[in-house]
């Protein structure tokens, strides 16, 4: 059908009208909430970060722009070399990057790091996508769920000499979404499961011994109250003693008073706990909520498999992220590194979620055209 | 087209797998909120007082222990600072290399100081940690010197208590131990305040004591202060005044030295205990320093119990120094007169058994000053027989005997003064007459304390019972009722025969007017005479001493007590002469010019 350009630009002001902007707007607030709480917790220390923050937000806000703009369909045919790049980055970085908090995950651009791991997890969820669209059949046969499982299991091997366990992990989520929505035989569901088990325990002698420690303290927090308990054990004071309303902004005596390690990236929400109290928990968790929700809308009325699976993945990376972070702020799930999307100071996952978000988004933007 | 159907078809499925993914999602995200409901709604004010104590530090500051003197205001018990180690772990960078460091300092295993740590740690989790005691001024100055580096480690100089006269006056003033389970489950006490234990130390705890005062600091992680609250002071404890004359004290306990025993020396006008000696004796610096578990064991293990106070804990038979009691209630229930003589022949039958004197040949006629001056036992088993076990309980009471004497030293035993009914009650057999021959001269099962044999000689020379104490004056004296002055001045003159020219010249001071009375307690029943040089050292008999001085104007009363000493004449009246010439060179007015 040809259409003419006027047509199609009414076309398309009707159309950006229909797009869930409400998901965009959350993820702002959620920002700003997020540089406040920040700022709250570099109050004690020798860096601010607000600036920073921001400066990520905006930058964040220029990817989502990109990302929204690009057409899904024409950037899935590029996928296999945009994964071919992200897997050499993941390799680079493992001779040239550099390394903080134990991982050498990160590359110095001007005074900024990246994580090209963030930059790899939206590639691979492009190429999966991709792959499990093209594919016919009601279900996923074997070879298909190997093949998939191939696109994933490799940048989890790069990211485990990195060693960065969380960012491993992330993958999961990703890969499990994607085939559970794509269509997965109750028998293949059983036997993944069953070799979850078995990677699991191979997992753990594969693992290194710090990070078996924190998930030995995280099921016994008093194993070792000098060491791994230590931040847990802080972490909970902190929320606890937030109350239902909180200790007041920049009054948080666990965040002020440096008892909290790691306050301002994967501990933020224990900040805003203390701060805020659980008014401020549920606020949060309620804005979590409704991005998730939006997500998942936008996946459930995408009008093609392609649109359909990307936001399923970005969905389930988004709720992985968020229920493993604020799970381990409470003593629920073991530290292992996992920031929470929007609100942790940090760059390269901010600049993931923007271009994640950008990218649901330009899915719900072309659900009619791309059919 | 049927493609596009299938398509479609498919797209639904999908989008409802979707939805039941998110539902989970949302599942997952309100047990998230329920959660922190449970740990900030529901148990947030646990979590706030956890972070309250996190970031408030509360500093005990020691309020300072009384400090003891001696009645001319010399100081038995006093404070000296001592040096403790404490270690915050968060404040440490390394804390196995803080460890290494202490540990090459204190000369002592890191591995100990980490299982010190960990088990403080466990306890108090966020005070820091006191990981050694006592540390030596060079040991201070080299973890002053690194403090730059070794931020974690902190000099906290705390009081420790220091008698300088050691085992001297270890059983007067007894010593500090850290405060048991029991004091502790009170309230009033924390875990490592010390507590008084024995003696003064424990009598007046709560005015020594005082109260302690705290510094609240606020801190950050590594434990820094970053702001401060005024602090409490503390409330020093009370110093105490005793009426223990140190000279005497020591006097009496180095006297002691060699023997098992105890020396009571008192002022018979008020009741004021100037010496209370016990040997042997412990040195209390031991337990204020934390008793070591070898030290302890010595001490516990020691057959001769060194912590046993056996001037007011050791029970025994008064032997002949019950003897002026009998004379007294002989007198009194005239039985007896001055004047009445008993013809001793070195023995005498009483209820079908032969009772000997101490002397084989015996005294001839005997009366009460010839009896009391030479101990004649034959003459006091008369009196006994006369009196009846009734009458003498009645006349030991009103000495105080038999009962406590109200001292104010905690421990006191009340002893045993037997009748017909305590026979009945306790031994459940009926009281035989011949054992009223035997209390007569105090054997048998009469068992009193050197205090109160003090007590009681302190009532033969004024005619009152004064309470014995340390300190305050509980109660005004008791006047013994119903017994003349003639008597008691019989009884004295019979009492000073006895060390001018009797059985106890041993304890004769040239110038002064002693009146005292010797007594041996048998340990083993002997049926033949034997020497008490020829005895082993459990079976000898126990040597007594009581007397008092100036006859006329009593002032100081002194008994002493000589486990397995043998004779009271040749063991324990010689240490009662000691007392006396350390007494006079106090009091040099006593003395009165010997006759040209």
């Amino acid at each position: 059908m040809l259409r003419l350009p006027e047509e199609a630009a009414t076309a398309g002001i009707g159309r950006l009208a229909s797009v869930r902007w409400s998901l965009l707007l959350v993820a702002l607030m959620l920002s700003v909430v997020g540089a406040a709480t920040v700022h709250s917790a570099s109050a004690a220390m020798p860096v601010e970060y607000l600036p920073r923050q921001l400066a990520w937000l905006g930058a964040g806000l220029l990817v989502f722009l990109v990302t929204f703009s690009l057409d899904y369909q024409r950037l899935a045919l590029l996928a296999l070399p945009f994964y071919g790049v992200a897997m050499g980055l993941l390799v680079l970085v493992l001779f040239f990057g550099q390394v903080r908090g134990g991982s050498r995950s990160w590359f110095a651009v001007g005074g900024f790091g990246i994580q090209p791991s963030e930059v790899a997890k939206v590639a691979t969820a492009i190429l999966l996508a991709q792959y499990l669209a093209g594919l016919e059949g009601e279900y996923l046969r074997l070879r298909e769920i190997l093949i998939a499982s191939g696109i994933v299991l490799l940048p989890i091997a790069l990211l485990y000499f990195e060693p960065d366990l969380g960012g491993a992990l992330m993958y999961v989520p990703l890969l499990v979404s994607m085939l559970l929505v794509a269509g997965i035989k109750k028998r293949y569901l059983v036997i993944a499961a069953a070799t979850a088990v078995v990677v699991g325990a191979l997992g753990w002698g594969l693992i290194h011994d710090y990070q078996r420690e924190r998930v030995l303290t995280f099921l016994n927090p008093s194993r070792d109250p000098l060491g791994a308990g230590y931040q847990v054990r802080q972490s909970k004071i902190a929320v606890g003693s937030g109350e239902l309303v909180g200790r007041g902004y920049m009054r948080g005596t666990q965040s002020q008073l440096r008892f909290l390690p790691a306050r301002h990236t994967d501990f933020i929400f224990a900040v805003l706990a203390e701060e805020w109290g659980f008014l401020g928990v549920a606020f949060v968790l309620f804005l979590y909520g409704s991005f998730l929700f939006g997500c998942a809308e936008v996946a459930a009325r995408a009008r093609d498999r392609l649109g359909m699976l990307l936001a399923v993945g970005f969905f389930a990376t988004f709720a992985f992220h968020v229920l493993w972070n604020t799970g381990m702020v409470v003593g629920l799930a073991p530290n292992s590194g996992i920031p929470l999307p929007f609100l942790s100071y940090g760059g390269s996952f901010m600049l993931f979620s923007f271009a994640a978000t950008g990218l649901v988004l330009g899915v719900d933007f072309r659900r009619y055209v791309n059919r | 087209m049927a493609s596009i159907v299938r398509t479609r078809e498919r797209l639904e499925t999908m989008a409802t797998r979707v939805r039941v993914v998110s539902v989970l999602v949302g599942i997952a995200l309100a047990a998230i909120a329920g959660t922190y409901w449970w740990v900030q709604g529901l148990h947030g004010p646990e979590y706030r007082e956890l972070a309250d104590n996190n970031r408030l530090r509360r500093f005990p500051i020691r309020a300072p222990r009384g400090i003891v003197f001696d009645r001319a205001g010399r100081p038995l018990a006093e404070n000296v600072p001592s040096y403790n180690l404490l270690l915050e772990p968060d404040a440490s960078n390394d804390v196995q290399k803080s460890l290494a460091f202490a540990g090459a300092i204190l000369e002592t295993d890191p591995e100990q100081l980490h299982r010190l740590l960990v088990a403080h740690r466990r306890e108090r989790p966020v005070d820091p940690a006191l990981v050694a005691e006592n540390l030596t001024l060079a040991q201070v100055a080299r973890f002053e010197l690194a403090a730059l580096e070794h931020p974690e480690f902190e000099i906290d100089v705390q009081q420790l208590r220091l008698y300088r006269h050691r085992e001297q006056t270890a059983h007067v003033l007894g010593y500090l131990a850290e405060a048991g389970p029991q004091e502790l489950q009170s309230g009033e006490y924390e875990r490592g305040d010390m507590i008084g234990r024995r003696g003064i130390e424990s009598q007046f705890e709560r005015q020594l004591r005082g109260k302690d005062g705290d510094r609240v600091v606020v801190v950050d992680s590594r434990g820094r202060a970053v702001d401060e609250f005024p602090p409490v002071p503390p409330t020093p404890g009370t110093n105490l005044k005793l009426s223990i004359d140190l000279d005497l004290q020591q006097t009496a306990q180095r006297l002691l030295a060699d023997s098992v025993g105890a020396v009571v020396a008192l002022d018979p006008r008020d009741g004021q205990i100037l010496a209370l000696a016990s040997s042997p004796s412990y040195d209390p610096n031991l337990f204020a320093r934390r008793l070591r578990a070898d030290d302890w064991k010595r001490l516990a293990e020691n057959d001769l119990h060194p912590l046993q106070n056996r001037s007011l804990q050791n029970t025994q038979p008064p032997g002949s120094t019950f003897k002026p009691l009998i004379a007294l209630a002989g007198l009194t229930e005239h039985v007896i007169d001055p004047n009445t003589t008993f013809y001793c022949s070195g023995a005498a039958t009483f209820y079908g058994h032969s009772r000997r004197c101490w002397r084989p040949q015996g005294h001839g006629a005997v009366n009460l000053h010839a009896a009391i001056r030479n101990s004649c036992d034959v003459y006091f088993y008369n009196v006994g027989q006369r009196l009846g076990i009734e009458r003498i309980a009645r006349y030991a009471r009103l000495f105080g005997l038999g009962e406590l004497t109200g001292i104010d030293i905690p421990g006191e035993k009340p002893g045993l003064v037997p009748n017909e009914a305590w026979s009945r009650r306790v031994r459940k057999i009926p009281w035989y007459p011949g054992e009223t021959i035997s209390v007569a001269i105090g054997q048998g099962p009469i068992l009193l304390t050197p205090l109160q044999l003090a007590v009681m000689t302190g009532a033969i020379a004024t005619g009152r019972i004064e309470t014995p104490h340390l300190l305050e004056r509980p109660a005004p004296a008791r006047p013994i009722q119903g017994i003349s002055r003639a008597s008691f001045a019989a009884v004295r003159e019979g009492l000073q025969a006895v060390v001018d020219s009797g059985t106890g010249h041993a304890a004769f001071v040239p110038g002064l007017a002693i009146a005292g009375k010797t007594g041996t307690a048998q340990v083993v029943a002997q049926h033949v005479r034997t020497r008490a040089e020829d005895l082993s050292f459990e079976t000898r008999d126990h040597a007594w001493f009581i007397s008092f001085a100036p006859v006329e104007d009593p002032q100081l009363v002194v008994v002493v007590f000589i486990e397995h000493g043998g004779h009271g004449a040749s063991a324990a009246a010689p240490v009662a002469k000691g007392m006396y010439e350390e007494f006079l060179k106090k009091r040099p007015d006593l003395r009165v010019a010997p006759p040209a």
